[in-house]
């Protein structure tokens, strides 16, 4: 005979205003396997445990229900408290009376109380089939994949290296760094990005623990959680780096010039090149879509002036696997095109030019010497524009979100242009200031005091040339009126969007994304950085827009998930999984297709008893089976059973109602 | 032979005859046979849908009803009022077809909308349908010299959602067209803002603003002359050039042309029958233009810059 305690949560006011808790304990005691009921103001404190834990003990119980808030939130700590008093933690079914019931009734009471009663006497029934279950071990690769070379990368690949777990980096581009090797200087205290950044690069190169994969790419990754195989293409660089020396006699002579991504453009660099001097690793690649001795195979230039011969113009794509336990993405973003600034004349002035292009020009190692120039001319602008939000928080041409770093970045670019141009003159039209973090709204001001930037809040509807001049009408809706500045030079602070290769790689990771590329987090507040994949973590702008200081805390925050991972020899999992009864198994795979995390398998066993004809029935990989019951659901010979859910705990649910 | 359907609008029969006589001039050198709608009624433009929203729908349809009886799979409209509001009821009502019973049987009795023909804006056809080749083809009498400002005004290419034709904010349909005439477009950037439009009569003041900046803007382009394809825009660029003229002190002398106009001159038509007399700025200093060809200045060949590196390793 089963003898279960009821414990009823007030959650403060949360539950008790909307619902009638003493009176859901009064109807719980008449379930006449229910031994025990009772009610608490927060039923998660230790007071409450310690209630359960009592109750256990003393009434002899052989399940317990908490009707109280989502599993999700407090699953975990109740079967905590059944274990600490001897009782297996999965005998425990959580009512969630608070997201189900109060929260979302709270214009009628009574109705309210009732279904709380309905689905504690719901548990109940449930849990009275409950079994004993227990957490499944999984063997574990003690070896991380970081995706991506920027700041979120490296700093999460050099804090899971400094626990002294193997990780491999993976950079698609020929050196680490990222949009952060392209930064002058950094907000709210103006540090110089380089000297943060490139030391770290440095520790990346040189950490024991970390091997680095640059100008390559992941092709697969298959397995689970624990234990992942990668798939990594390295792009060929048609220099040997074992022997190259990095001397740059081979870019000095290169004579093919093309566009310097590195400085978006505004210069050119060599067909062999290394992005920036300070590239970690500092060895060039050839960029094979405009090496003319690889295209036309005419030149061969840099492999005469290569002292070492490591100039191999028949290198080739190379495919290596690596043994992975945990993956942490930090892909990081891209910046919105703005064409369709049409109005702006986006496209036809050269004078109207992007937040980053800015960024480099007034960089010390910039293509300009540190000061800012108008492209049409090259003068040096007196009269600059900034127009935040192009694209950001904007339906009809862009994006809905906000970027969340271009208001702090353009305050730094005003206090850049004050610093680098004399008697210069900055403009800034907004739509609000958006300057939450530490120290962040102090830096505006400050700025704003130092520079003596004129503010204006409003839209510009329109850019036009008059001489040499940049036109730009725009609402200062502070005054209500169309003000008119005259600009040498107009600075677009384009949206962060996410990398495009986001969705190809997401898909390829198993991973979900948003409408717009991001790839999603398994829960907006309380698990921010894990996936919906065990084992898949979210560093930087991979999973939203964010600044230097929240991408480095993300990875160091994915550093500590995966050294979690990575604590045992094995890992602990949740035992709620399906299990294939291989008798009534037809084979029809039906479950295979519809699995989403791809953990059914086929195999062959014998036809019956001793029988040497084999036939086919499905397989479930207890270390990807994340429980969701998708199979269970399309299985017509009901062969299926996912623990926790079985068949009678279902149907005792639904007789009790 | 070419049969299109042509909705002149009652403009066209006044205030624009110029435009009307061209577009009928340039079309029949093109061997395009213009089937103007039998009985047509007004657009509404713009009291119909300032007043009464179903009334804005039912005008046009009628419009559209009947010119569908005439068979041809295309109506071209030289009005930009007219276009703009026949457009408008046409998306609308293939968005919405039970609307066009709603309307229909209160008040069109003509027949049914089947939503079969294709609106456009003359300019749009002689860009899309005609083409840029066969217009350079029939040219006789190229206008190199000519630096014309093309202005569109707000309603040719807006909104993108309805017209579906060209930039909303930067079109260059019909700088494509007068250049293959052989004149040069100006770089323009006014060519969308708003001329003030029938605020002409109701509040003059806004016009004259509003048209002065596109007047300046123009001048300041370089062009000796502005080119539009709306009634209303020719007649406030025109009619109140004097006007703006004494109010802000400075002259414009800016001739006013439709599209159709340089067209037909270029075609080698008469100048006579182009009616250059119904304009109020004097057409002659801008014609006078036509083959007065400024040398190209000659590029300098920069030397070739020896190969240098722009980063050195450290």
């Amino acid at each position: 005979m089963a003898r279960v305690g009821v414990f009823v949560c007030f959650c403060g006011a949360n539950i008790a205003d909307f619902v009638d808790v003493p009176a859901v304990v009064e109807e719980a005691k008449r379930i006449r396997e229910v031994k025990f009921a009772i009610d608490y103001k927060y039923m998660c404190s230790d007071p409450g445990q310690q209630q359960i834990r009592d109750a256990i003990v003393q009434h002899r119980l052989t399940s317990i229900v908490v009707a109280a808030c989502s599993p999700r939130m407090h699953e975990k700590t109740f079967r905590k408290a059944l274990s600490d008093a001897g009782m297996n933690p999965y005998l425990l079914e959580v009512a969630n009376i608070r997201e189900h019931s109060s929260w979302v009734h709270q214009k009628d009471k009574k109705a309210a109380t009732a279904k709380a009663a309905d689905l504690v006497r719901m548990a109940v029934a449930k849990s009275i089939a409950n079994e004993q279950l227990h957490e499944i071990s999984v063997p574990v690769t003690k070896r991380a994949l970081v995706i991506g070379g920027g700041i979120a990368g490296i700093q999460a690949a050099l804090d899971i290296a400094d626990a002294r777990i193997p990780v491999v980096l993976v950079e698609k581009s020929p050196s680490i760094g990222g949009k952060m090797a392209q930064l002058d200087e950094t907000f709210p205290t103006l540090d110089c990005s380089q000297c943060i950044l490139t030391p770290k690069m440095v520790d990346v190169a040189s950490h024991p623990y970390i091997e680095l994969i640059p100008y390559a790419e992941v092709l697969e990754l298959d397995g689970f959680v624990g234990n992942y195989k990668a798939k990594i293409k390295k792009k060929a660089s048609y220099v040997n780096f074992k022997t190259c020396t990095g001397c740059g006699a081979c870019w000095q002579k290169c004579p093919v010039k093309v566009p310097n991504e590195y400085n978006m453009g505004i210069d050119k660099r060599k067909a062999i090149y290394t992005p920036f001097p300070q590239a970690v690793p500092n060895k060039p690649v050839i960029d094979a879509r405009y090496c003319t001795m690889l295209t036309k195979g005419k030149c061969g230039i840099c492999s005469k002036v290569c002292e070492k011969g490591s100039i191999d113009y028949k290198m080739q794509d190379e495919i290596i696997e690596r043994e992975i336990g945990a993956v942490v993405v930090a892909t990081g973003y891209d910046l919105w095109d703005p064409k369709p600034y049409e109005e702006y004349g986006v496209g036809r002035f050269k004078d109207i030019i992007t937040s980053l292009e800015f960024e480099r020009m007034v960089s010390a190692n910039g293509p300009t010497n540190g000061v800012p120039v108008r492209p049409s001319d090259g003068k040096v602008p007196k009269n600059v524009v900034f127009i935040k939000c192009i694209g950001s928080r904007d339906e009809a041409k862009g994006i809905e979100y906000c970027s969340k770093i271009c208001c702090m970045y353009t305050t730094k670019h005003t206090i850049l242009l004050h610093h680098k141009v004399h008697g210069s003159h900055s403009y800034v039209f907004y739509m609000d200031i958006r300057a939450a973090g530490k120290g962040y709204e102090e830096f505006v001001k400050k700025a704003q005091v130092d520079t003596g930037a004129t503010y204006l809040r409003g839209r510009v509807s329109k850019i036009y040339k008059k001489g040499d001049k940049l036109m730009v009408r725009g609402e200062d809706a502070q005054i209500g009126q169309v003000v008119e500045v005259e600009a040498d030079l107009v600075v677009l602070a384009t949206a962060v969007v996410p990398n495009k290769d986001n969705p190809d790689l997401a898909r390829l990771l198993g991973v979900s994304y948003d409408k717009y590329g991001y790839m999603s987090e398994a829960h907006p507040k309380l698990r921010p950085v894990e996936t919906a994949k065990a084992g898949i973590f979210l560093a930087g702008c991979t999973q939203a827009p964010k600044d230097i200081p929240d991408t480095v805390a993300q990875a160091s925050a994915c550093a500590a998930k995966v050294c979690g991972i990575f604590a045992g020899d094995t890992m602990k999992k949740d035992p709620m999984i399906s299990t294939v009864n291989k008798e009534f198994c037809s084979g029809c795979q039906n479950c295979v297709t519809v699995c989403p995390y791809g953990a059914i398998v086929t195999e062959e066993v014998p036809m019956g008893h001793g029988s040497k004809e084999m036939r086919t029935v499905a397989k479930i990989n207890e270390g990807v089976c994340q429980g969701c019951g998708s199979c269970v659901a399309v299985c017509r010979s009901m062969a299926i059973s996912l623990a926790g859910f079985t068949d009678p705990q279902i149907i005792n649910e639904i007789v009790s109602i | 032979m070419k049969k299109i359907t042509y909705f002149p609008g009652c403009s066209a029969h006044g205030t624009s005859k110029e435009f009307d006589e061209t577009v009928k001039m340039v079309m029949k050198s093109l061997d395009v046979q213009l089937e103007e709608i039998p009985d047509w009624n007004c657009c509404g433009a713009t009291s119909a849908h300032t007043l009464s929203e179903p009334l804005s729908y039912a005008l046009p349809l009628r419009n559209l009803v009947l010119a569908e009886k005439l068979d041809n799979t295309t109506m071209a409209i030289p009005c930009a009022s007219c276009y703009q509001r026949m457009k408008v009821t046409k998306v609308h009502l293939d968005k919405n077809p039970d609307l066009s019973k709603d309307i229909g049987t209160t008040i069109v009795d003509e027949g049914t909308y089947q939503g079969k023909i294709a609106v456009k804006s003359m300019l749009q056809y002689c860009y899309e349908d005609i083409g840029l080749d066969a217009i350079k083809a029939r040219v006789t009498k190229s206008l190199a010299g000519m630096k014309l400002a093309c202005y569109y005004g707000c309603l040719l290419t807006r909104p993108k959602a309805i017209t579906q034709f060209d930039s909303p904010e930067y079109p260059m349909s019909m700088d494509h067209i007068v250049e293959a005439l052989g004149a040069k477009a100006t770089e323009f950037d006014y060519k969308t803002e708003c001329c003030g439009a029938s605020f002409s009569i109701s509040n003059t003041e806004v016009v004259i603003r509003l048209t002065g900046k596109i007047l300046e803007m123009a001048k300041e382009s370089g062009a000796h002359a502005l080119v539009v394809a709306c009634p209303l825009c020719q007649s406030n660029l025109d009619m109140r050039q004097p006007q703006i003229e004494k109010q802000t002190g400075e002259k414009y002398n800016l001739p006013v042309f439709y599209f159709t106009q340089l067209m037909a001159l270029a075609f080698g038509m008469p100048e006579k029958e182009l009616m250059f007399r119904k304009h109020i700025v004097p057409v002659e200093g801008a014609l006078a233009q036509i083959g007065k060809i400024e040398p190209e200045p000659e590029k300098v060949k920069k030397p070739k810059k020896a190969v240098e590196a722009e980063s050195e390793a450290e």
